[in-house]
C-alpha cells in the first residue's frame, strides 16, 4: 500500500470530495489490507468512479479488491459496485439490507446488524447506527485495526484546503460549524432529536469499542484521542439543530 | 396489478415478504392469520388525466412490472411527469428505465437536500413546498417532508381528492391476502401494532427524538393537510378516518422513544 492517507498500518483513506461551493463534502471509501486480500468499505459515487478505480489499482498493486462491505445502498455509497465487480474477479459484496433485491443488490451476502462476521480472515462487527438516515445502514467496526467506519453520521463539511486532513491536522480539530452544517443538511430528523439521549448512546458506543479512529464516509477521519472533542461538538450541533427548528416551520426551511 | 383509488388515480403495489418472521412469536397480534405471509408493501401511484404523472418507481426487482403496468394503464399513451419522492433505491430504482421508455417525460425531484448530481437528479425539475402541477381534473402539490430518511425528499398531495402521499410515513405490514386492499376492506381495524412494526424497524431514529416535539409536528401536519385519503408508500391506502389514522402515530412514536428500535425487516 502506497501513497494514500494511512489511518493505521493496514487501513487507508481514499478521500474524494464533492464541491458544494464554499465548502466540500467527502464521499470517501476506505481500503483495508487483510494480509494479501483487500477489503473496501463502501464503493463511492459514480462521480468519482475513475479516480477511485485508479487509486485502488495503485494501492493494491493492480490486484484489486477481494471484498466490498457496504454501509448502505444510498447511491453515493453503492454506485460503483457493478463497475468494481466487472473490474476485478470474485469480489464478494457484503451488505446489511434485509431485502437485497429491493435495494438493487441481489448478489449480496447479508450481514446482520448487531452481529459479527469474518471477512477475508478479519472480524467485523456491524453496529446499529444512531446517526444515519436509511433503516438498513450499518456502522462497521474492524476489530483488528479498531477503526469504526461510519455513514452518514460523524461527518463534516470542510474547506477546499482541508480535503486530505486527519482531525489531528486541523488547528483545534474539526470545527463545530462544519459538523453542524453537515448534520443539519444530511440528517434532517435531528430537528426533533433529544440531544441527551443521543449523547448517551454515542458515549456508550465509543466506550464499548474505544476506536483508534472514527472513519466517516462524509468527513475527515477522527483520531481516537480527539473523539471526545468531536463528540462534544456534535452534541452541541444537535442541540443547535433542534433548537433552531420550531414546529410549523415546514415549508419555510 | 393495480387498482384505482378514485377514477384516474391508480395504485400499484410491490410487496416483499417479511423474512424476519416476527409473527412466529407465541403471542401474535390479533390481525394476523396463522399460515399467511406478512407483506411489507411499496406503492407507486399513477395519475391518468389530461396529462399523466407517476409518483415513484418501485425497486429494480420490478422493472418489467412497473413498465408493463404504466403501459397498460396509459394504454400505450405517454407519461408526462415522473416524480421521485426521494432517491432511495426502492422508490427511485427504475427512474432510468422509465426515462428510457418515455424519453420526453419530465423528471420532477425534490429541491431539498444537497448534491443532486450524485443521484442523477440535477437535470430534473426541482420542486419545493407549494409548487403545483396541473394535470387536468387533478392538481398535485408538493410539500417539504416532515418525517423522512434521505434529505432529498418530498411529500405530495392531490388537491381535488384531498389525498396526502406520505411516502415513508404511515407504513404498516399487511397479510399476503390483502395486497391492494383499502384499509376499510381489512377484516380488522388498522392497529397501532402494525404501525409500530413498520416504524419501529424502519424509522429507527424515532428512538432518539423528543417525542412530544415530534407529536406536535404530527398535529401540525394533520391541521395543515386535513386529508380525506392517505396514500403511503409502505402501507395500504386509507380512505376512511384519514386524520384519525395519522393521529395514531403519536402513540407509536412514544412507544419507540420509550422501548427503542424493535428490529429490522428480514
Amino acid at each position: 500500500m502506497t501513497s494514500e492517507t494511512t489511518l493505521t498500518s493496514d487501513v487507508q483513506w481514499i478521500n474524494e470530495c464533492y464541491d458544494l461551493g464554499e465548502k466540500h463534502e467527502h464521499v470517501s471509501v476506505y481500503l483495508i489490507d487483510a494480509g494479501g486480500d483487500y477489503i473496501l468499505i463502501d464503493s463511492g459515487s459514480f462521480h468519482h468512479r475513475a479516480a477511485i478505480t485508479r487509486r485502488l489499482e495503485t494501492a493494491t498493486d493492480g490486484e484489486g479488491i477481494d471484498a466490498l462491505v457496504l454501509s448502505h445502498s444510498d447511491y453515493p455509497h453503492s454506485a460503483n459496485i457493478s463497475s468494481f465487480k466487472s473490474q476485478w474477479d470474485d469480489v464478494e459484496l457484503i451488505a446489511s439490507s434485509g431485502a437485497p433485491s429491493l435495494q438493487g443488490l441481489p448478489e449480496a451476502t447479508k450481514c446482520d446488524i448487531g452481529e459479527s462476521m469474518t471477512i477475508c480472515g478479519r472480524t467485523f462487527s456491524f453496529i446499529d447506527p444512531p446517526l444515519a438516515d436509511r433503516s438498513h445502514t450499518t456502522w462497521i467496526y474492524d476489530h483488528e485495526s479498531a477503526v469504526l467506519f461510519t455513514a452518514d453520521g460523524f461527518g463534516n463539511h470542510h474547506s477546499p484546503s482541508e480535503c486530505g486532513l486527519l482531525s489531528t491536522e486541523f488547528e483545534g480539530s474539526i470545527e463545530t460549524e462544519d459538523i453542524y452544517t453537515f448534520h443539519n443538511e444530511t440528517l434532517v430528523w435531528l430537528r426533533y432529536v433529544d440531544p441527551d439521549r443521543l449523547r448517551a448512546v454515542l458515549e456508550s458506543m465509543v466506550a464499548e469499542y474505544d476506536p483508534s479512529y472514527i472513519a466517516p464516509i462524509h468527513g475527515n477521519p477522527i483520531a481516537g484521542e480527539e473523539i471526545d472533542t468531536y463528540l462534544s461538538r456534535l452534541i452541541e450541533s444537535a442541540e443547535r439543530i433542534t433548537a433552531e427548528y420550531d414546529i410549523g416551520d415546514l415549508g419555510t426551511t | 396489478m393495480s387498482r384505482q383509488i378514485v377514477p384516474g388515480i391508480h395504485w400499484l403495489q410491490e410487496c416483499a415478504t417479511d423474512l424476519s418472521h416476527y409473527m412466529d412469536d407465541d403471542d401474535p397480534p390479533d390481525w394476523y392469520e396463522p399460515g399467511e405471509e406478512v407483506h411489507i408493501p411499496q406503492s407507486v401511484y399513477l395519475i391518468e388525466d389530461e396529462r399523466s404523472l407517476l409518483f415513484d418507481t418501485f425497486s429494480p426487482a420490478s422493472t418489467e412490472r412497473v413498465l408493463d403496468s404504466i403501459d397498460d394503464i396509459l394504454d400505450g399513451g405517454v407519461l408526462d411527469y415522473l416524480v421521485v419522492s426521494h432517491p432511495d433505491v426502492p422508490h427511485a430504482g427504475n427512474t432510468m428505465a422509465i426515462m428510457d421508455e418515455y424519453p420526453d417525460v419530465t423528471l420532477v425531484a425534490p429541491a431539498y437536500g444537497q448534491a443532486h448530481e450524485l443521484y442523477h437528479l440535477e437535470t430534473g425539475t426541482l420542486v419545493e413546498e407549494g409548487d403545483t402541477i396541473e394535470l387536468g381534473e387533478y392538481t398535485v402539490e408538493f410539500h417539504e417532508a416532515p418525517f423522512l430518511d434521505s434529505a432529498i425528499h418530498l411529500w405530495m398531495s392531490e388537491q381535488t381528492t384531498e389525498t396526502l402521499f406520505t411516502v415513508d410515513w404511515q407504513g404498516f405490514p399487511h397479510l399476503g391476502s390483502k395486497c391492494l386492499h383499502f384499509v376499510d376492506e381489512f377484516d380488522h381495524e388498522l392497529t397501532r401494532e402494525q404501525l409500530l412494526q413498520f416504524h419501529g424497524r424502519v424509522m429507527f431514529w424515532l428512538q432518539y427524538v423528543d417525542a412530544e416535539k415530534l407529536n406536535r409536528e404530527i398535529d401540525f401536519v394533520i391541521e395543515k393537510h386535513d386529508p380525506e385519503i392517505v396514500a403511503p408508500s409502505h402501507g395500504n391506502v386509507i380512505r376512511e378516518g384519514a386524520t384519525e389514522h395519522l393521529s395514531m402515530m403519536k402513540d407509536v412514536v412514544r412507544r419507540i422513544r420509550t422501548d427503542g428500535r424493535i428490529g429490522t425487516f428480514g
